[in-house]
């Protein structure tokens, strides 16, 4: 069985900037770190790989060249390869432009029977790229998969987290699955994994090596636009109750709830 | 010692001096200030909280207090595990939570200039914006205070590598117990002008002066860190190989950190974190952090200590490289004082500290000293890279009266103390004497230094004012 991991690596600080020009994030000089999200989507690969003979897990990234870190996270932890889409003209990418990009290296890499990516990137936000890596594949996309019940004979079966409870999906192979964090509790990679991982060669692909034309990648193959970035301000309108005459205090917010319709 | 009451003309002054807002006299608003988190056995209320804005106003109080004959007890975060904090007599509570800015980030001189209650989290954010670093680390870093920090001489994880509070201070401002301003040291790195009173005025605990500005030193900010969760199937060979492997790899981290596995299973359940790798097997863990310049370094260090782990029984070495991974694991690191303080309703912080070489030996003798003690369990987590293992006592069957556990803990750890002492170690690292461990201070340091530093609290206190009868008993 051929698993593929697709994973980002992002900022590991809560103060993003943003640039205001292009809209999007401003990645230098930032702390980073295999997306803590996708820490499921591999561990759930691991754990299929351990109990199926022969499976064999990728780490597929898209990135600047020391994103080559969050790929060896992964090895660490226990999957087998890595290839990073390395390349000038991938910057600036939207969700679709990325999809795109990492769709087309799926293919050149070959057939994978399983895809997992995780439910989102803590920066982006957006969940949209497993998906949409699935649409750009024309395979099935299983997401917010919160348990694998059963694999084999070309199909799968999951249970996907919903409102209110969950429900069970069959589907045919290959598919994507984009995991939530109720799946598993993700293993800290231990010392041989990280030596293993550091011996590791991380093929590195450009848009020429997944046959891509520059027009189709980065910031000119996207169609997103950001119009205005702006910080959002925190206010609150608060009212404050001298409370030294507590029956008066009471009477003033009781009436103050009721004029809101709150009791 | 006897001390007047606050009366209803004193809480007048002290509006006129505080204002309205800042004196406290309502008993459910001054009931925190009646303890802190070394447990319910001292609290002690107080007669009158008020909260400082600024120095004048301090030293105004302590002028009436001397006046009036009222005993003033200094506050922090309340966060100490020694009541230091615990207005022992009654009195007035001085509440410092209100003076707490950041005044200055000196990047010329490379210090830093707060007021006293800044958060040392807030300080370490705030430096580091800059590219600096504040190495003081004490666990509560969340929410004790820097001026606190300061007078505890507070250690924390990091004292392997940077040492306690007291290798930071370059500088204080105080107002005296009798109402006189002191300024100690500054911005300048060196003095030898005559006896240091800046390094008298830290570890006092609120004794002998109260904190109005702290001046400390900052570093260039360290390389990149990794940390290693180390877990040993055997209680002793995790002991052990703290005690050797800085001698045998030559590799010094920046914290060595030792849980045993009750600790752990305990803190996990009791917050319902995700359990340590390898947590059904492990009877203890080893924690360490490295720094390094850069990533090829930090590779090298931590293959070489865990390798070593390895060869001195590790069941396993788990590297924690990313910031979700290390949070992960000193999450239950940090949340282990809470659990043992609000899951137990008696404990005993212990705060032994010893050399290095004597934490198998000192631990090994703790055992027998405690099977003569029954519903008493003893368990350890703390920084074993400088000696200082928090032997912690838990009345885990709830059995005991307040007056009862007061009376067995102290008596245990009295045993304790007397053990880590004549392995060359001492009482407390870290937390303070406060009220529980003056009994086994003087036990250990003998009647001596005891009775110096009673004629030093005089000569700064002469009536007794600030902070009364913590460290040691003023009348005995």
């Amino acid at each position: 069985m051929r698993i593929a991991v697709l994973v980002k690596q992002v900022p590991a600080s809560d103060k993003v900037k943003m640039d205001e020009e292009t809209g999007t994030m401003v990645r230098s000089a930032l702390d980073a770190e295999l997306n803590p999200l996708d820490l499921y989507a591999v561990e759930e690969a691991i754990r299929i790989k351990e109990k199926t003979n022969g499976a064999e897990i990728t780490v597929v990234s898209m990135g600047p060249p020391r994103a080559v870190d969050a790929i060896k996270e992964a090895i660490a932890m226990g999957c087998d390869s890595g290839v990073l889409l390395s390349d000038k003209v991938f910057g600036g990418a939207d969700t679709w432009a990325t999809a795109r990009t990492l769709s087309a290296a799926l293919e050149k890499l070959g057939t994978f029977d399983l895809i997992f990516s995780g439910e989102r990137a803590t920066d982006g936000e957006t969940g949209q790229v497993g998906p949409s890596v699935a649409a750009q594949l024309d395979m099935p996309a299983l997401t917010y998969v919160s348990k694998i019940r059963q694999i084999g004979d070309g199909k799968i079966v999951v249970e996907r987290a919903i409102e209110g409870g969950h429900e069970v999906v069959e589907s045919s192979l290959p598919a994507l699955l984009s995991v939530v964090k109720e799946i598993n509790e993700p293993r800290m990679p231990n010392l041989t994994g990280k030596i293993r991982a550091r011996k590791t060669e991380v093929l590195t692909m450009t848009a020429a090596d997944v046959g891509l034309d520059s027009s189709t990648t980065g910031l000119t193959g996207s169609p997103t636009r950001v119009v205005k970035v702006f910080y959002p301000s925190m206010s609150r309108n608060g009212t404050i109750v001298d409370g030294r005459d507590p029956d008066d205090a009471v009477q003033k917010l009781l009436q103050f709830l009721n004029e809101k319709a709150l009791v | 010692m006897e001390y007047n009451k606050v009366t209803a003309e004193t809480i007048e002054e002290l509006r006129r001096i505080f204002g309205e807002r800042n004196v406290l006299t309502e008993v459910e608003k001054i009931e925190p200030y009646s303890h802190d988190e070394s447990g319910t056995q001292f609290k002690h209320m107080p007669e009158v909280v008020v909260k400082a804005e600024n120095e004048d106003q301090i030293a105004q109080l302590m002028k009436l207090a001397n006046r009036e004959h009222i005993p003033v007890t200094p506050r922090g975060a309340g966060s100490g595990l020694a009541a230091s904090a615990v207005p022992l007599h009654g009195g007035i509570v001085l509440a410092m939570e209100k003076m707490n800015r950041i005044l200055e980030i000196d990047e010329v001189n490379m210090v830093a200039v707060c007021e006293p209650a800044v958060v040392t989290n807030d300080l370490c954010r705030a430096v580091a914006d800059k590219g600096l670093f504040y190495a003081g680390y004490p666990m509560s870093v969340e929410e004790s205070y820097i001026a606190s920090n300061v007078v505890t001489n507070a250690g924390g994880s990091k004292v392997v590598k940077y040492g306690s509070t007291r290798s930071h201070v370059l500088g204080l401002e105080c107002i005296s117990p009798t109402g006189e301003k002191l300024v100690l040291g500054g911005k300048r790195r060196k003095e030898t002008s005559g006896y240091s009173l800046l390094q008298l005025m830290i570890g006092s605990e609120g004794t002998l002066g109260i904190v109005t500005k702290v001046i400390v030193n900052l570093m260039p900010a360290p390389g990149v860190t990794v940390d290693l969760l180390v877990p040993f199937a055997n209680f002793d060979d995790a002991v052990k190989a703290s005690s050797n492997i800085i001698r045998t790899t030559k590799v010094y981290p920046v914290t060595m950190e030792f849980m045993d596995g009750f600790s752990v299973r305990e803190t996990t359940e009791y917050f319902n974190l995700p359990s340590l790798p390898a947590q059904d097997k492990a009877e203890a863990y080893l924690l360490f952090t490295f720094e390094g310049k850069n990533q090829e370094e930090l590779d090298e260090l931590a293959e070489k200590a865990g390798t070593a782990c390895l060869d001195m029984g590790a069941l396993d070495v788990f590297v924690a490289s990313t910031k979700t991974e290390s949070e992960k694991v000193w999450k239950v690191r940090t949340s282990m004082p809470d659990c043992v303080t609000t899951k137990y309703r008696h404990m005993l912080a212990g705060d032994v500290v010893v050399p290095r070489s004597e934490v198998a030996e000192f631990i090994a003798k703790t055992q027998d000293v405690m099977k003569k003690y029954t519903g008493l369990k003893l368990t350890f987590f703390g920084h074993i890279g400088d000696g200082n293992i928090h032997p912690n006592f838990l009345d885990t069957l709830g059995e005991y009266t307040d007056e009862e556990w007061l009376k067995v803990a102290e008596q245990a750890y009295g045993e304790v103390c007397m053990l880590g002492s004549q392995l060359g170690g001492t009482v407390s690292g870290e937390h303070g004497i406060g009220l529980g461990k003056k009994t086994v201070l003087r036990q250990t340091l003998g009647e001596y230094p005891i009775s110096l530093m009673k004629g030093i609290k005089k000569v700064f206190d002469p009536n007794s004012i600030l902070n009364p009868d913590k460290i040691f008993d003023l009348e005995q």
